[in-house]
């Protein structure tokens, strides 16, 4: 095999791999219920990501509020607490988060 | 016609061994910016997917008791007024809350006896021993978790001592242990009846942590949920909200990380930007002898394209393959810890990593695009310019 063939043919070799990954992992992902029957009849929406924080797995992620263990006015720190180091979210986090406002309207 | 295109082909290829300084820069750079960007990447659309999994098998409406605007305990007597509302199938009561074992702090869940079997299916999550059965109720039976049985050192049949928050002591018997496979939802879970979860946790008689009301199937939750919202001290969660919740927290964590990148990839781009300039220098001369020769413009953009369309995709799919070994079979160390925040991995699950076409494809778009274009626009600069004046500026 001539040796300028080298590097095209890994660029190939390498995209198809990929691409197999990828289509591998679709396919798992979409096919993925063994425990479904579980987290049905538990019905907690959280996953086990450990937390040593209290409020880790409610359902509205009462974590950026019970890190600050809750003291007068952390309430004002939930958003510019959760997004340390990255403010542009924060507009977003602002309107996509309605439940961060504990006085969320129900329904 | 199909030939010259074959010698073009072939004289790429020649390129990139010829410039092999350009190459292996190109090579090296580009696969350290994807290999950071897909472990992350394929690391929140799994955390995501997860999520999202857990939220479409949650109660169609969380409902909870606000007070001074915090999360309190919901009675009980709430139950036969959201039974009332049209639309409402059943309402199961939860009680939940977090132990402290050692170091770490896990999750208990008492489930109502009379919810166990409203979810029918094949219950395969369980690596040895049983799930809890109506009978269960009060009698201190638990199933837990993969990392609190590894912790405690337990297996089915033992009996655990756990010191509550009012420091009592109280007793549970191992009936099951979860299995590897739901370790993602389950490592850090505890689970009980409702009366032994109420009696853990001294819940105020008559009281819980929330209500999980299913509507019925021909019926919106969102229009359900509608109709409660007379009453008082209530908040009720839905699908959607929890969804965007969870998307936003894990969306958010990737995209700290994908500014950073964004900067990274500027930074790679220049570099391969310089690398083409330098490499359009030394060429000047070889482009001219080439258009003396009948080589065309379009002739040498086409050279230049291919030769940057064939490194962008070795670096690029080889950077991904890299971040996927990387997240799915080592954990991603340093860049789990960024990604999960205050959140901590326990060892005995691996990270949900999942290589999504959607990740897949935009790596290459933000990757292999501005490397194409970085390297034919400095060829085509050279092409444009009179063969002999390119020449005559190389040899000088």
């Amino acid at each position: 095999m001539k040796r300028i063939l080298i590097i095209p043919i890994l660029a190939i070799v390498f995209t198809a791999a990929l691409i197999s990954v990828c289509i591998l992992n679709e396919i798992e992902w979409d096919n993925r219920t063994y425990d479904s029957t579980l987290r049905g009849v538990i019905g907690l929406p959280s996953i086990a990501i450990g937390c040593n924080y209290e409020g880790t797995r409610n359902p509205l992620l009462e974590i950026f509020v019970r890190s600050l263990y809750d003291v007068p006015g952390g309430h004002d720190y939930i958003v510019s607490s959760s997004f340390i180091e990255s403010p542009i979210f924060q507009q977003y986090y602002r309107e996509g988060i309605p439940g961060f406002n504990f006085t969320w309207e129900k329904g | 016609m199909i030939s010259r295109h074959k010698n073009l082909l072939s004289y790429s290829f020649d390129c990139l061994r010829r410039y092999r300084m350009r190459t292996v820069v190109i090579l090296i750079t580009f696969l350290v910016a994807t290999t950071i960007l897909s472990a992350v990447l394929f690391t929140k659309d799994g955390l995501e997917r997860e999520a999202e999994f857990s939220i479409e098998s949650a109660p169609d409406l969380t409902m909870q008791y606000i007070k001074a605007g915090r999360f309190a305990p919901i009675n009980v007597s709430y139950i036969d007024q959201i039974k009332a509302v049209e639309g409402v199938d059943e309402v199961f009561k939860r009680t939940w809350g977090y132990a402290g074992i050692g170091l770490n702090t896990y999750l208990i869940i008492g489930l109502d006896p009379d919810g166990l079997g409203y979810v029918v299916g094949p219950m395969s999550s369980i690596e040895n021993g049983r799930f809890l059965v109506p009978e269960d109720d009060g009698t201190g039976n638990v199933v837990v978790g993969k990392l609190i049985a590894n912790a405690l050192d337990v297996k089915v049949g033992d009996d655990i001592i756990l010191l509550s928050e009012s420091v009592d002591t109280n007793r549970f018997h191992v009936v099951g242990v979860f299995s590897d496979q739901s370790s993602i939802y389950t490592a850090d879970m505890m689970v009980m009846s409702l009366s032994d979860a109420n009696a853990f946790f001294k819940m105020p008689e008559g009281t819980v942590t929330d209500l999980c009301t299913y509507v019925k199937a021909d019926q919106i939750p969102n229009d359900v949920a509608a109709k409660m919202s007379w009453m008082p001290n209530i908040r009720i969660l839905d699908h959607d909200l929890l969804l965007r919740g969870y998307m936003a927290a894990y969306g958010a964590r990737g995209g700290i990380f994908t500014t950073v990148w964004t900067m990274l990839l500027v930074a790679v781009i220049l570099i391969a930007f310089s690398q083409a300039i330098v490499v359009g220098h030394q060429s000047k001369f070889e482009v001219g002898l080439l258009k003396t020769f009948g080589f065309s413009t379009l002739d040498i953009i086409e050279v230049r394209l291919v030769e940057s369309l064939i490194a962008g995709f070795l670096a690029c799919s080889l950077g991904m393959l890299i971040g996927y070994i990387y997240a799915a079979y080592f954990n991603a160390p340093g860049l789990a810890n960024l990604l999960l925040g205050w959140y901590f991995l326990p060892s005995e699950f691996r990270l949900p990593v999942y290589a999504s076409a959607q990740s897949v494809f935009s790596i290459y778009t933000v990757i292999v695009i501005p490397l194409v274009i970085t390297s034919t626009v400095p060829a085509w600069l050279n092409a444009i310019t009179d063969p002999e004046l390119a020449m005559r500026r190389a040899a000088a």
